[in-house]
């Protein structure tokens, strides 16, 4: 039995996560608490020592230290402002009156915004909830299907991760040892090609379900000609001049991609001001939602840091690692089990500890088979982006859950009650977009040249033939040693002799 | 049983204070990130302490915040089971939640960052980057913030009970939807 | 009589990309492993596996881990005299670091000073002489220091600020856009090998040299004092044997894999410049003033500098004399085929 439990807490653990996330406690403290109760297994067992318990306080600073992570509460923050203040609503109905006769408008739209999104942030968290936030609402309003219009979100929120800058491809690029740069050029094209499948997909549903994705109803479309073109124009010009403050301030140097998440979120502020749609009360509103929502996000991060900890400690990734070895040869082979793989590995794992934990077992059984590492990547992080969507454990349907309405309401527009999105048409809408994932995958070991193509390899060099003309320094003096201004360093006899 | 949801609702009023108060610094953080990038831009000047100052802005935020975040129940939950349940069972499942999810992890954070943070400040540590900030501060929000978020559990543990008990209508806030 | 089992947590505060470094742990644990019939098992976490890569030296003062593989200087907001373990800026190439801490008092000096910590530490590895920099624009004279955003971290920062550089250390993920696009001017590294696997030549086109902060940074081994006083001798000697080996190994393997890697990155379109001698002096000048205001207010730190100082300035001596010769001769002389 000790020995049973000894062999196998890694999965033991996994089946464990799932009975205490099903019961219904808040995510972060079930993590938490399987990965301590572990611990205290594996302690009994003399896997580990207490004293490593003390690694949680500092893997908790380590959170705090992550930079990365301030995306997060910027764009929560902006998308708060813009929907409070009625700019998302206005943007996101000009839209439908554009694309008012066309079925889908709204759902197009939300795919195109979210990969204007992608381009700013890796934050998947920061994606989804703006968007959810500024979007659900309105193709509720007009009666979209709600497991499609929450699918439809996750999946664009998560497109953040695959579009750089991501903060997965950083994690792959630095665990496969390739530079970030080729991770980011390799996963351009597949992120677009991604964006296309989703939008294909709404097509397709446009075609065989018209009501699902409705076009606006007549009367929600009440302008027309010069009118429309004046309101396209006037309704445009915010949301374009914060995407120049957010995209615009990184390309043009003057914000790191963090910084443009706040540059964006003040951007929001002072819009809002300038429609004195601004109100003390709103303010509020937006920094306590935001602040509960960040502290949530970070609060899994915290959970699933006492569960990776322990997860390591008691040999749960030495589990893993056994698993992969056993993994059948050649390239095709070895590509279809390593995403079977992953792809059931993220029902459990998040995406940092998947990365951290498999990736460098399987980067270098790649190389050896002759698969390029770059391609390899991006097919991971392909599949990878899975994870945020998988019912019942992705975090992008966490996320989405946690803007969604819990409760019927009265729509202020049009009057009419709403009902509340079910955490089952979240799951249900995630469905086919994990499955467009999987066709997505197929898609990237089909056709490595979607990456090569992303990618300036440069020529193959003769390291024997190049020639390096090192430029001399421009002097030969010796620097004088400390404190001292005698310039008479370069004799050495002298300063010998001074020596004695 | 009065005594002990008395010290609830001061346990309820103190974190909702605090959440009211820190979540300025979301605002505070929004400026200071942006301000720094422009002010590095146009007058090629700034400092670590700048850079640094966001994410004790933001550590702040998330640790403080903890006990008010549990306090309006929004902590996300898996509640595709729970929900179909009564809310007698979710009271039950909360209460066992609170004793054996939130206090083991929420406690033992808690005691073993104080004398990190301690260390910190004894010793004056600063930040190993030029300009830095000293980190004593940002070391105390850890043992502070799993206090708060602990203090919450027990509120929430005697609300739980004592609806149970049937001493009040409702046990604790409802989820919230943000539409 | 037989030697016990024992197995260590090694926590390195490196990334397993930093493949030559990280290395350098795995190399102590398999020496030490094989030395000890594998009695002696040390296993390896890369950095954030089990804490964060700065926090190594804390998990192993407070027993968290057994011991960590790290760079001593990244503690130096705990106490600047922690670079010396490493390297300081102007200060030792890793010839020369290696000789003060084996024969030259450094070992004891730091020993003393790592004992405050809970630690006994030892050298495992080094770089060598480390590049300058990646910069999107050249640098000719101290002016162009004035505003400089330049991401380099630790003292070199420090010294670097009295100069006008604005020393700026952006999270991880926002270094390479951030070049790229400029809102930082300048990225530091480690040294051709390292520095071409992140990209920084596609993003910035001078590379400057030398990395006078880091003339032969060591890296070093921490373990717990407990725990190492509670090992039989001969596992200690395997520990010590191991780490004076990985010392040896990593600065060989280095110099191997930057020789490669320079010739590629030239080829690539990389531009190779020297920090102008103005420059040098400058940030010479400043460094001096930094260590003498600190070992001002600082007891530990007056007490290494001192006995470093006078080591370092008698070194340097001995090297002018036949080293730095033949170096100067043979590096200007034509290749070894040619007749000119
Ligand atoms: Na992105
Ligand atoms: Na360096």
């Amino acid at each position: 039995m000790i020995e049973f439990v000894t062999a196998n807490m890694a999965p033991l653990m996994f089946g464990a996560l799932v009975l205490f996330l099903l019961m219904g406690f808040p995510v972060a403290f079930a993590l938490a608490a399987n990965g301590l109760f572990f611990g205290f297994i594996g302690i009994e067992l003399g896997l580990l020592t207490p004293a490593l318990a003390q690694a949680l306080p500092e893997r908790v600073f380590g959170i705090m230290r992550n930079d990365t992570l301030l995306a997060i509460p910027f764009f929560t923050f902006m998308g708060l402002i813009l929907e409070r203040s009625g700019m998302a609503e206005d943007l996101l109905d000009t839209i439908g009156q554009l694309f008012g006769p066309l079925r889908g408008g709204l759902a197009y739209a939300v795919i195109f915004v979210g990969a204007l999104l992608a381009a700013t942030t890796g934050v998947v968290a920061a994606s989804v909830i703006s968007m959810g936030l500024i979007s659900l609402p309105i193709m509720l309003r007009y009666g979209y299907d709600r497991r499609i219009a929450s699918g439809v979100i996750a999946a664009s929120g998560t497109l953040a991760q695959i579009i750089p800058p991501s903060l997965v491809l950083i994690i792959l690029a630095d665990q496969l040892g390739r530079s970030v740069g080729d991770m980011y050029a390799g996963a351009m094209i597949p992120g677009l090609v991604l964006t296309a499948l989703y939008a294909g997909y709404i097509l397709l549903i446009s075609i065989i379900r018209p009501e699902a994705v409705p076009a606006l109803p007549p009367e929600a479309r009440s302008l027309r000609g010069f009118k429309l073109a004046v309101r396209v124009v006037t309704t445009l010009v915010p949301p374009l001049f914060l995407i120049f403050l957010v995209l615009g301030t990184i390309f043009l140097g003057i914000a790191t991609p963090t910084e443009g998440g706040a540059m964006g979120a003040a951007g929001a502020i002072l819009l809002a001001l300038a429609k004195r749609q601004l109100s003390w009360s709103l303010m509020r509103q937006a920094m306590d939602t935001t602040a509960k929502l960040s502290t949530f996000v970070v609060f899994i991060l915290i959970g699933s840091t006492v569960f990776g900890l322990v997860f390591r400690a008691v040999n749960g990734d030495l589990w893993v690692e056994h698993l992969l070895t056993s993994l059948p040869g050649g390239q095709l082979g070895f590509l279809i089990v390593v995403n079977i793989m992953v792809f059931v590995l993220a029902f459990f794992l998040d995406f940092f500890e998947l990365a951290f934990i498999i990736v460098p077992l399987l980067g270098p059984v790649a190389d050896k088979l002759g698969i390029d590492l770059i391609w390899f990547g991006v097919l991971l992080g392909v599949n990878m982006q899975t994870s945020f969507m998988h019912p019942p454990f992705g975090f992008a349907l966490f996320y989405l859950r946690s803007v969604a309405p819990r409760s019927d309401y009265l729509d202020k527009i049009t009057g009419k009650m709403i009902p509340k999105v079910t955490t089952g048409q979240i799951y249900w809408g995630a469905v086919p977009f994990v499955i467009i994932q999987i066709i997505m995958v197929a898609i990237v070991i089909a056709f490595p040249s979607l990456i090569e193509a992303g990618l300036d390899r440069g020529t193959k060099v003769d390291l024997d033939k190049v020639k390096i003309e090192i430029p001399a320094m421009d002097t030969n003096d010796v620097a004088p040693p400390f404190g001292s201004t005698d310039d008479s360093a370069n004799d050495i006899m002298k300063q010998l002799q001074q020596q004695k | 049983m009065r005594a002990l949801l008395r010290l609830s609702g001061l346990i309820d009023a103190m974190n909702d204070g605090i959440g009211k108060l820190v979540y300025w610094l979301v605002l505070v953080a929004v400026v200071v990130s942006s301000g720094n990038a422009v002010v590095r831009y146009t007058f090629n000047s700034s400092s670590n302490a700048w850079l640094e100052l966001q994410w004790y802005l933001f550590a702040a935020i998330f640790l403080l915040c903890s006990g008010y975040t549990f306090l309006r129940n929004e902590h996300i939950r898996i509640d595709i089971v729970l929900g179909r349940f009564s809310k007698r069972v979710q009271a039950v499942v909360d209460i066992f939640g609170i004793v054996a999810f939130l206090f083991p992890m929420a406690l033992l954070i808690m005691v073993l960052s104080w004398p990190m943070a301690k260390d910190s400040f004894v010793t004056n540590e600063m930040s190993s980057d030029a300009g830095g900030l000293i980190r004593w501060p940002a070391k105390f929000l850890i043992p502070v913030g799993f206090f708060l978020l602990s203090a919450q559990g027990v509120s929430e543990l005697i609300k739980r009970i004592a609806f149970l008990a049937g001493l009040i209508d409702e046990p604790g806030e409802k989820m919230h939807g943000h539409s | 009589q037989t030697n016990p089992e024992i197995k260590w947590r090694c926590a390195s505060s490196f990334p397993k990309s930093l493949d030559t470094i990280y290395g350098g742990a795995e190399f102590v644990a398999r020496r030490v492993a094989e030395l000890t019939d594998g009695k002696f098992q040390i296993r390896v976490f890369a950095g954030g596996e089990i804490v964060p890569a700065l926090q190594v030296l804390d998990a192993v003062k407070d027993n968290t881990i057994e011991c960590g593989h790290t760079v001593s200087y990244y503690y130096v907001g705990k106490d600047p005299t922690f670079a010396f373990d490493s390297a300081m800026p102007f200060g030792l190439n890793a010839r020369q670091q290696n000789a003060w801490m084996r024969h030259g008092g450094g070992l004891e000096l730091m020993r003393e000073f790592f004992a405050g910590y809970n630690i006994v530490q030892f050298s495992a590895g080094n770089t060598g002489t480390q590049m300058g920099g990646w910069f999107r624009k050249e640098i000719k004279t101290v002016e162009d220091l004035k505003g400089l955003k330049f991401r380099i971290g630790g003292y070199a920062g420090t010294i670097m600020s009295k100069l006008g550089v604005v020393p700026q250390q952006i999270g991880g993920g926002d270094i390479y856009p951030a070049l790229e696009k400029g809102t930082i001017d300048g990225a530091e590294w480690v040294g051709p090998y390292d520095d071409e696997k992140l990209g920084f030549n596609k993003v910035a086109k001078y590379y400057y040299y030398p990395g006078w902060w880091e003339g032969g940074p060591q890296v070093s081994f921490l373990t717990n004092k407990a725990q190492y006083e509670a090992l039989p001798k001969q596992y200690k000697v395997a520990l010590e044997t191991a780490c004076a080996e990985a010392t040896l190994d990593m600065i060989a393997k280095y110099d191997v894999q930057n020789m490669n890697a320079l010739k590629s990155l030239v080829a690539s379109g990389t531009q190779l410049r020297p920090y102008p001698n103005e420059v040098l002096q400058a940030c010479y000048q400043a460094a001096i003033e930094t260590y003498e205001a600190e070992a001002a207010k600082n007891e530990k730190f007056k007490k290494v500098f001192d006995q470093w100082r006078k080591f370092r300035e008698d070194e340097y001596l001995w090297f002018r004399v036949a080293e730095y010769s033949f170096d100067r001769f043979v590096y200007a002389a034509p290749p070894l085929a040619s007749k000119k």
